[in-house]
């Protein structure tokens, strides 16, 4: 990690109208990424997680504060260049995916937008994207709607690594896979990193996932950034009450993690 | 048994036709839920979860395409008897579904208030809109969304994909069905809201005898929720058994293989995964089942 964050997210606050009512999705929240880590975000389901995904992606801007990326403020209009940079698996990927273009098409849009590998590659750069994610490559001949939830997903997954982006932000990527599935999935994003120095930020329900993949935790509830520190202080020593009961609903699979789950969400309690 | 089973799947069949032929995937399933029993269906990614349940609910054999071969009996009627007609009145009433992408299945172009009216009067033809929307209130605060009226008044683009997903969980409970196929309910919620829709499906099973086919990959979630378990694997049924034996005592290669793929809050890092093996194609293994 270099002291130089890839991201600065600058007190922003995003709001929305809806009829006569103003929702407020995400409330003056500031943080810094660091290049090459993986920083996990979890919280209450509607605390403006993905609305800040969004934001990152230039989907739509804040209404107040900014966000820089490598030092420079993040234009509304993106370049080529930066939609490049910045990629997003979307929490619902058949709402990502054009529902009249087969597997292949998709994935070959994205690698022609940006130019990536010679052109007579392409095809074999797909059917090894897809084999990466355990795909059978007869599935790229489909559109979206003849596959399954967690095909769908592998399919976002592997257009957003098609790119080899510095910055991806995962909005609950592996929520649809099973979980073999999935740790194939999460060792293919490791590997990733490592290897080209790549940074996430993974928004995600899973506990258990976050422990085993996260440097850093976010923690948000109704709008606003609540906890933010290293994985193990998060689960070892939260700073939160919201954060400890989160810790206490974890579901598990062995008395052994239950015993683990009980003892961290009584710590600290006074 | 059979008399008092709510759901009761007999070798069921489903294949698709393409340009090159007919593709195969669900190669005979067995399944049955007794009155009041929540039966989990978990497995590989692609086996075959989501087309059983929508081949129950009988929206499977309008798509284009699909062959569905065998028996479904929902208490004790087969479904295949049934005309179009009847079928679809006990879509939404009798029997409910949650689906595993509720962006998706929301009418986009409609008001949450309106969908939910729309499912009140399934049961209730003459139901007004001011009651509707005061039972929807109800259900939805039951799913811990705090501003319901918000709710109500928007589309499923202004909500998240959790709050989505509770409107779904509300508008398939609140017909109170008797057999409710729950695809993925929980993946965008967290774990404090998710203990509580849980707690709201427990209770009616409770309350009304409902039955639940409940598909998940959060194995977590399934031990706290499910009485007996079936895990698929390539449209085939590995492994069925109560959900102890299952945990406790695995005996099909894949359903070991997943279990030990399960991210541990322990931690140790993800698992590292063997490759696939022609051992998870091994035949069935059936646990005895504890009667009572
Ligand atoms: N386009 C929109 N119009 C109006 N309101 C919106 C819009 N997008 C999001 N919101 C509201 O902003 C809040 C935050 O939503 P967001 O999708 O960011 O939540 P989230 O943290 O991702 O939740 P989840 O875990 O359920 O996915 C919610 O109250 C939602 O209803
Ligand atoms: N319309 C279709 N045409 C062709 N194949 C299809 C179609 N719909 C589904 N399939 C295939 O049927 C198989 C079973 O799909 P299903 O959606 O039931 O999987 P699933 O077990 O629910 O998986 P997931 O856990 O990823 O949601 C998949 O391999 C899928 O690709
Ligand atoms: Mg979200
Ligand atoms: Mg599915």
């Amino acid at each position: 990690m270099t002291s130089e964050p890839i991201l600065s997210v600058i007190d922003v606050t995003k709001r929305f109208t809806v009829g006569q009512r103003v929702v407020t999705a995400v409330d003056g929240v500031s943080f810094d990424v660091a290049e090459g880590e993986c920083l996990a975000v979890v919280g209450e389901s509607g605390s403006g997680k993905s609305t800040i995904a969004n934001m990152i992606l230039g989907l739509y801007p804040p209404s107040e504060g900014s966000l820089i990326f490598r030092g420079r403020d993040l234009p509304e209009r993106r370049t080529l260049e930066l939609r490049r940079q910045i990629q997003l698996v979307q929490q619902n990927p058949l709402s990502s995916l054009n529902p009249r273009r087969s597997i292949a098409a998709s994935l070959r849009l994205a690698l022609d937008v940006h130019g990536y590998g010679a052109p007579a590659e392409r095809p074999g750069i797909i059917e090894d994207l897809l084999a990466e994610v355990g795909l059978d490559p007869h599935l790229a001949r489909r559109s979206p709607a003849g596959l399954s939830g967690g095909q769908r997903q592998r399919v976002a997954i592997a257009r957003a690594l098609a790119c080899r982006s510095d910055l991806i932000v995962l909005d609950e990527p592996t929520s649809a896979l099973d979980v073999i599935v999935q740790a194939r999935v999460l060792r293919l994003l490791e590997e990733l990193r490592r290897a080209h120095g790549l940074t996430y930020i993974f928004i995600t329900h899973d506990l258990s996932v976050v422990r085993n993949v996260a440097d850093r935790v976010a923690v948000f509830q109704r709008g606003k950034l609540i906890e933010f520190a290293a994985t193990a202080r998060i689960f070892e020593d939260p700073g939160t009450e919201y954060t400890r009961s989160l810790i206490s609903a974890i579901p598990v699979v062995s008395e052994e993690e239950a015993a683990l789950r009980d003892s961290l969400a009584r710590a600290g309690v006074p | 048994m059979t008399a008092q089973d709510t759901l009761d799947i007999q070798n069921l069949r489903l294949s698709f036709r393409n340009w090159s032929g007919s593709v195969e995937v669900l190669h005979g399933i067995d399944l049955r839920i007794a009155r009041g029993e929540r039966v989990a269906l978990v497995g590989e990614s692609g086996s075959g979860k989501s087309v059983t349940a929508r081949i129950v609910l009988g929206t499977m054999q309008e798509t284009p395409g699909a062959r569905v071969s065998g028996r479904i009996l929902f208490g004790g009627r087969d479904l295949d008897a049934m005309s179009r007609t009847e079928r679809r009145a006990v879509r939404g009433t009798a029997m409910s579904m949650i689906f595993q992408d509720p962006t998706t299945a929301l009418n986009p172009v409609y008001r949450i208030g309106t969908l939910v009216h729309e499912v009140l009067k399934r049961r209730e033809p003459a139901i007004t809109a001011e009651e509707a929307r005061r039972r929807g209130g109800d259900i939805l605060r039951e799913v811990s969304i705090d501003d319901p009226e918000r709710v109500l008044d928007s589309f499923a683009f202004q909500l998240s994909g959790g709050m989505n997903q509770r409107v779904m969980i509300a508008m398939s409970l609140i017909n109170e069905p008797q057999l409710l196929l729950a695809d993925e309910p929980g993946t965008a919620l967290d774990v404090t809201v998710q203990a509580q829709t849980l707690k709201l499906m427990r209770d009616l099973v409770e309350s009304h005898g409902t039955s639940v086919l409940f598909i998940s990959h959060n194995l977590g979630v399934v031990r706290e929720f499910a009485d007996r378990i079936y895990v698929i694997y390539r449209g085939r049924i590995v492994e069925r058994g109560p959900t102890a034996a299952i945990f406790e005592d695995p005996r099909h290669p894949y359903t070991r293989a997943l279990l030990a793929a399960i991210p541990r809050l322990t931690g140790g890092g993800i698992p590292e995964i063997a490759e696939r093996s022609d051992s998870f194609l091994a035949p069935m293994v059936a646990h005895e089942e504890v009667m009572g």
